[in-house]
């Protein structure tokens, strides 16, 4: 409980220290924001017009794909305002920085993964929520179904932090890519719609291989009621999972680190 | 001329330095592709289906051929035009006996025909694997505007990408805001990621008085035959516009540009 509490400040500090250096350039800060609520409401009216001109959406109509699309955006934004710091962690390798990370009396995995919150995508959260409540509402969904969506959001985060890891894990064994964190990026955005538009084996690697599907179309689809008590459990084992195996990797790959660069 | 030809050698060969890099970049690219494909796929699962003006087949003509146009048009090394100006490198280029703006555009090209290379090679296998029936354009009149409206289209996406790097030279420190912004338009108003037509009447009427239509959607249109000869032709000249205006705007800002550069980070 203490170190948790000792994690949750050592956190809190870290995240002000980057929320001023973002604050400090407003003209940033400005620039991202509306680029990233375009690009949403880009999106936004291309689904929009999109059904309504067909209809449906592999069997889903309007109002449920565009929950599909809220959904994707939560667990996506969340990730990314928790675990930002991963997009900076190739430099930290290459320049022999994580040497300074590794010697602090904190987790390096810690500091690696949630070093640097990002404050514009903490901005885009609540009038999200806000969007995913009054849409959710037009589904109708029982308290249940409105229970086993906040729970596989939670498992959907689980496994978008068991990538992060992956991905960290990733930078360290091998110096060449600097495209695995944006790879992630393209992976989850397939579920910008519900995997059911893929065809097999694409939608059976989305859905247990790379478990996108898991991550962000069984949530909503949970809310919709189509996803029984079994299939709640059953993800939030690939989520346990997930999260394991990411560590795991985590702690191998920091055998293999060299320090060369320092 | 021979100065270029290094450039473009030279460009060519450090494309590969980072080999897995590179197919990773190609990897995103066939990615990006599996979600329109899939999209559009499902939504003309019954192949007797027009929605839009397009059948099945123009439909996914389109999004294959977007992924040609991308590796033709969007690629381009011109992005690090911001990073540049802002670590002061740009003076060395200023000191040197080359134009700056003929040095980006050849490594461009050298960027584009790598990347092309891979797209064709994806795009036959994605082909295979995916069977997709497509709309093969017979018009001479119309290939040949077509091709007029794709070399534009590399024209302005090149004239537009610098614009927006210029705003380094005023604020060094926020290059990549703009960029992330052009990127956007590109991508939604451009027709990277579905035809605007698609759209109601009165917005595409305002999206073809902005320039992003120029880079895929109006040549694609013309691949397609959606647009008539003489359509094509005034839809041609409007992007040559386009270019005239996008390459003086750059050429002012460009003077303007130097005038406030500090050679920072040198």
């Amino acid at each position: 409980m203490k170190s948790l509490l000792r994690y949750i400040n050592i956190w809190w500090l870290m995240s002000k220290n980057s929320f001023v250096s973002v604050f400090y350039s407003k003209l940033s800060l400005t620039l991202f924001l509306i680029a990233k609520t375009l690009r949403f409401l880009f999106f936004f009216v291309f689904i929009f017009f999109l059904l309504k001109g067909t209809n449906s959406l592999a069997g889903y109509n309007l109002n449920q794909t565009v929950f599909f699309f809220l959904t994707f955006n939560l667990v996506d934004i969340t990730a990314q305002f928790l675990y930002r710091e991963v997009y900076r962690f190739r430099p930290q390798v290459i320049s022999g920085g994580l040497d300074l990370t590794l010697t602090k009396p904190i987790s390096p995995l810690f500091r690696s993964l949630m070093g640097g919150a990002d404050v514009i995508d903490l901005i885009t959260i609540p009038p999200l929520i806000y969007a995913i409540f009054y849409v959710g509402r037009m589904l109708n969904p029982s308290l249940l179904h409105a229970t086993y969506y906040l729970l596989l959001i939670v498992n959907g985060l689980l496994i978008a932090t068991a990538f992060h890891i992956a991905v960290l894990g990733l930078g360290i064994i091998t110096l060449e890519i600097d495209h695995t964190i944006m790879i992630y990026r393209d992976v989850t955005n397939l579920g910008r719609f519900p995997v059911d538009i893929y065809k097999q084996p694409l939608q059976g690697i989305l859905t247990f291989l790379v478990p996108v599907g898991i991550m962000i179309t069984l949530p909503a689809k949970a809310l919709m009621g189509l996803v029984s008590p079994i299939g709640v459990f059953s993800s939030f084992l690939v989520g346990v999972a997930a999260v394991f195996l990411s560590i795991q990797f985590w702690n191998f790959a920091l055998t293999k680190y060299t320090s060369a660069s320092s | 001329m021979n100065k270029y030809l290094s450039i473009f050698k030279i460009s060519f060969q450090q494309e590969f330095v980072y080999r897995l890099n590179f197919i990773m970049w190609r990897v995103r690219n066939v990615l990006q592709i599996f979600l329109i494909f899939f999209l559009w796929d499902t939504i003309f699962s019954d192949p007797g289906r027009v929605v839009f003006g397009y059948d099945r087949a123009k439909i996914l003509t389109y999004i294959f051929g977007l992924a040609i146009m991308k590796a033709i048009v969007t690629s381009s090394r011109t992005i690090d035009v911001a990073g540049e100006i802002s670590d002061g490198k740009l003076s060395n280029y200023l000191l040197k006996p080359v134009s700056y703006f003929k040095y980006w555009f050849t490594r461009d090209i050298a960027s584009k025909s790598l990347n092309l290379i891979f797209a064709v090679f994806e795009v036959n296998i994605l082909y295979f694997i995916l069977k997709p029936p497509f709309f093969f354009q017979t018009d001479p009149f119309l290939l040949v505007l077509f091709l007029v409206s794709l070399l534009g289209g590399v024209l302005l996406y090149f004239f537009l990408l610098f614009i927006f790097d210029m705003f380094a030279m005023w604020y060094p420190e926020q290059g990549w805001g703009p960029i992330f912004f052009l990127f956007i338009f590109v991508e939604f108003l451009g027709g990277g990621l579905f035809p605007i037509d698609i759209l109601p009447a009165a917005i595409q009427r305002g999206l073809y008085l902005t320039p992003f239509p120029y880079l895929y959607f109006i040549p694609l249109q013309i691949y397609l035959g959606k647009l008539g000869i003489l359509e094509s032709l005034q839809a041609v000249l409007v992007g040559g516009v386009w270019i005239v205006v996008s390459g003086f705007t750059l050429k002012k800002l460009w003077q303007a540009g130097l005038l406030v550069y500090k050679s920072e980070g040198r």
